[in-house]
């Protein structure tokens, strides 16, 4: 591969930094409608569970889009790693895609179905729902533990490996770390989706303060383990600049303690927001961490870059396009800002 | 040498498998969404209540469809990467690129609007909401457009060289603008159209057979069966011009569809023989039997008595495609294309003389029932279209540049069984569950007692009267037609 030009190598960090912000944006929007599927499922109520899916309805298309958006551009400017890490992946994103699909379906259709099926969609949407959070925490897991490579002079380095090797303690951890995570997400949702009085939203905040212990034990265990198995944050973590790097988990947990404190004022829109700063100072301290790698010790970001990466599609995607996206995501968020009740259950 | 190992054929079986049942879905969609901004269009003109009824009960077939449509594409993108990660790291700088920019421009735009042109009646303004259903048929159009360009690039991939395993961009402009994307994106553009004025007509006949909703119904089918008769021969004369585009282009795709194996017949004259029906020998070099016209193809292809067509024999074996499925695909496709025309035709005709108008819509049976059958005609053009187009340019996944058996990736036939049946299953429920849901809404017909929304944002509601609202829909005495308390309906302002 020829080396990238400087401002090739400045369009590919900003091309990673674009995916990165959509799948972050996924991992906020859709992991709220995720994680109120999973507690779906701790919900007797039909009409409940009917009104939690219809909660969603106008607005789960759009904020699942963003993963799309996210594989999309993927797939255009860092074409290498796509190809390559989507073999490696291939079974957990079988089952993720087996779960987004199932989850579609059962979203969308039903309304139409019988009282008998509607049993049947409705765990097919709860466990749909922990099908894509557990699968897909695995995969941003396998992603971190790298995977092998072809060295072939001239040839685009593939994958080499085995269809199960993303199974690993670590990657199985990260799967259930989602799950908490998402969780902890889905019950804030509920939680402002839902009328004062409604018995549910009672319910949801036991939820919340359950899954708040287990997400507060997570985060420094995910910390640690990644701290002392990998190299390549070992080095970092442990480095000159040590406390630089300890200040982001500390914050994480600061920010955490007042997305609680919003949650029990009643403050719903306040915690969701607080906990969406949780997750982007996460992510943040982690992609910093692996930088310059956009796979650690696969793919850097300047090797994985398609060579076909120009300031102007860049400019026309990151400052025409991306901003356009956000203003009708907005608006479509705004519309349906209402609060429901569980009769909501009856309208489509 | 021809790669026909079992890896190779699954791989391709797999990939077929989810793309044949995905092509089902967007073609409605995009059409219907069309259909559906001109009769929402057509509502706030005319103020004529038949359109919004009409609109809103196609804008429930709309969303069933829609609904299985993003289930089955979704899977569709992240199949480039599973079963084809070399063509994916090859192809990815031009065809990634390009599908990154349909998930961006299309896909991501399409589903900001779809929630609010569903879930929107009475809370936004009616201008509003028109202009929400405007934007979801612009940008469903779009996405066709934007896999057009990708899949034409494969078929005739110009604007690129292949340098060390990649395929590197020279000039995007020819890249984009292939030759083959000139026809290919109008023809699946009205191909869309097609499907969804043969539904449209089709589901409209069907209710007017059960005499049912008639002063609904004869309003769509009028519509429908005049717009056919402009959009049914354009689509054969698109058809026509991608057929030249192919000739020119990828003359093995020619040969293979119209079963043409030699050149010359053995006395060195050029065989002009075109075969009605024909069957390929065991050898794959000759045809065991066919069913031929002398000078037939010579007109068709050259526009000559005795013009000479290269024929498989002078390609090496390992770069012929497979006949069986280009040749007949290619038959019953044009069959369905003339089929929509006729029956555009006989429907025009019968509305000239007013025979499908007020009582009388009805009774012409026959036509109706030809109708209701050709609610399904274009989605088999569709099918065997696009089974022509991907057969005939194997054995190359970039036709002429890179073969199939270089795109795909390394995979067991353990792991692609398993991935055929398992998405096999999943996609065969995908699609009973929509044809289920399709005629439960059919059947029921469209809600002719909800109130009709006015103008203006209020709908947003207290919390109270979102409790009566509620209420009070299900309490609704049923009208006309029975309408379900789970039914989508309008919102009482």
């Amino acid at each position: 591969m020829d080396a990238l030009t400087p401002v090739q190598h400045l369009l590919a960090v900003g091309w990673w930094l674009t995916v990165a912000f959509s799948m972050l944006l996924y991992i906020i929007l859709d992991g709220a409608d995720l994680g109120a599927g999973i507690f779906s499922l701790t919900v007797s109520d039909e009409d409940e569970r009917g009104a939690i899916m219809q909660a969603m309805a106008g607005t789960w298309d759009a904020n699942e889009t963003w993963l799309v958006v996210g594989g999309g551009v993927l797939f255009g400017s860092f074409p290498f790693a796509y190809g390559s890490a989507l073999s490696y992946l291939m079974i957990p994103l079988v089952l993720v895609l087996w779960g987004i699909l199932t989850r579609a379906v059962a979203l969308e259709f039903r309304h139409l179905a019988s009282q008998r099926t509607r049993r049947f969609t409705d765990w097919a949407f709860g466990l749909s729902s922990l099908t894509v959070t557990f699968f897909g925490g695995m995969c941003v897991g396998a992603v971190l533990l790298g995977f092998p490579l072809t060295n072939e002079p001239d040839r685009v380095p593939t994958y080499v490996g085995g269809a199960l090797r993303f199974i690993s303690p670590f990657s199985i951890w990260i799967g259930v770390a989602a799950v908490i995570a998402v969780s902890l997400s889905g019950g804030l949702f509920v939680r402002a989706r839902f009328e004062a009085q409604e018995p549910v939203r009672k319910r949801a905040a036991i939820w919340t303060n359950t899954v708040f212990y287990l997400a507060i034990a997570a985060v420094p265990i995910s910390t640690l383990w990644i701290a002392i198995v990998f190299p390549w944050a070992n080095r970092t973590w442990f480095g000159s600049y040590f406390w630089v790097w300890w200040l982001v988990p500390l914050a994480a947990i600061g920010t955490s303690f007042l997305m609680r404190r919003a949650s029990n004022r009643n403050h719903d829109i306040a915690a969701m927001l607080w906990l969406n700063l949780t997750i982007v100072i996460m992510a943040a301290g982690l992609l910093a961490t692996i930088y310059p790698y956009m796979i650690p010790d696969t793919w850097t970001i300047d090797a994985a870059a398609s060579r076909e990466i120009s300031p102007f599609t860049f400019w026309f995607t990151v400052a025409g396009l991306f901003p356009v996206m956000l203003m009708y995501n907005w608006y479509q968020i705004w519309v349906f800002r209402a609060r429901i009740t569980k009769l909501a259950s009856y309208h489509a | 040498m021809v790669d026909n190992s079992l890896a190779l054929l699954m791989s391709r079986l797999d990939f077929g498998w989810i793309t044949t049942l995905h092509i089902l879905y967007p073609p409605l969609t995009i059409g219907l969404a069309a259909m559906m901004f001109i009769g929402e269009l057509l509502w706030l003109v005319t103020s004529d209540d038949h359109w919004y009824r009409l609109c809103r009960f196609f804008e429930k077939l709309l969303i069933i469809n829609f609904a299985a449509g993003v289930a089955t594409g979704i899977t569709m993108e992240l199949a480039f990467g599973i079963l084809y990660g070399p063509f994916s790291q090859a192809a990815g700088p031009f065809f990634g690129q390009i599908l990154g920019y349909e998930t961006i421009t299309a896909f991501m735009y399409e589903a900001g609007f779809i929630g609010l042109m569903i879930f929107g009646w009475g809370k936004i303004g009616r201008k509003m909401h028109l202009f929400a259903t405007f934007n979801v048929a612009l940008s469903s159009s779009l996405s066709a457009l934007w896999i057009l360009v990708a899949n034409s690039w494969m078929q005739t991939p110009t604007g690129v060289t292949l340098t060390r395993g990649v395929f590197v961009v020279k000039d995007w402009w020819q890249a984009i603008f292939n030759p083959d994307v000139i026809y290919g994106f109008p023809h699946m553009l009205v191909a869309s159209f097609e499907v969804a004025l043969g539904f449209v007509a089709g589901v409209s006949a069907w209710n007017l057979l059960k005499q049912r909703h008639v002063a609904l119904f004869q309003r769509s089918l009028k519509s429908s069966i005049l717009a056919l008769l402009v959009i049914a021969p354009l689509q054969v004369w698109l058809g026509d011009a991608m057929g030249l585009t192919v000739a020119g282009e990828q003359p093995t795709v020619l040969a293979a569809m119209e079963g043409h194996w030699h050149a010359n017949n053995p006395d060195g004259s050029p065989n002009t023989d075109w075969n009605l029906v024909a069957w390929p020998n065991a050898a794959g070099d000759g045809n065991a039997w066919a069913i031929k016209i002398p000078h037939v193809l010579s007109l068709l292809e050259t526009h000559s008595w005795n013009g000479t067509i290269r024929g498989m024999d002078e390609f090496p074996a390992q770069d012929r495609p497979p006949m069986l499925v280009p040749f007949y695909g290619f038959r019953v496709m044009v069959a369905c294309g003339f089929f929509m025309v006729l029956m555009a035709g006989w429907g025009t005709w019968l509305v000239a003389r007013k025979r499908l108008t007020g009582r009388a819509a009805g009774s012409n049976k026959w036509f109706l029932r030809a109708t209701v059958f050709g609610a399904f005609v274009p989605f088999i053009s569709v099918w065997v279209g696009w089974w022509t187009r991907e057969v005939g340019r194997q054995p190359w996944v970039v036709y002429g540049l890179m073969r199939t058996s270089e795109g795909v990736s390394n995979m067991s036939v353990a792991q692609e069984v398993a991935w055929l049946v398992g998405y096999a299953g999943f996609e065969l429920m995908v699609w009973g569950a929509t044809w289920w849901f399709l005629s439960k809404v059919i059947n029921e017909g469209p809600a002719m007692s909800n109130p009709i929304p006015s103008d203006g944002g209020e709908g947003l509601g207290t919390p109270a009267s979102g409790r009566l609202r509620v209420r009070g829909e299900v309490e609704t005495p049923k009208a006309e037609t029975s309408v379900g308390p789970g039914l989508p309906s309008p919102q009482p302002a």
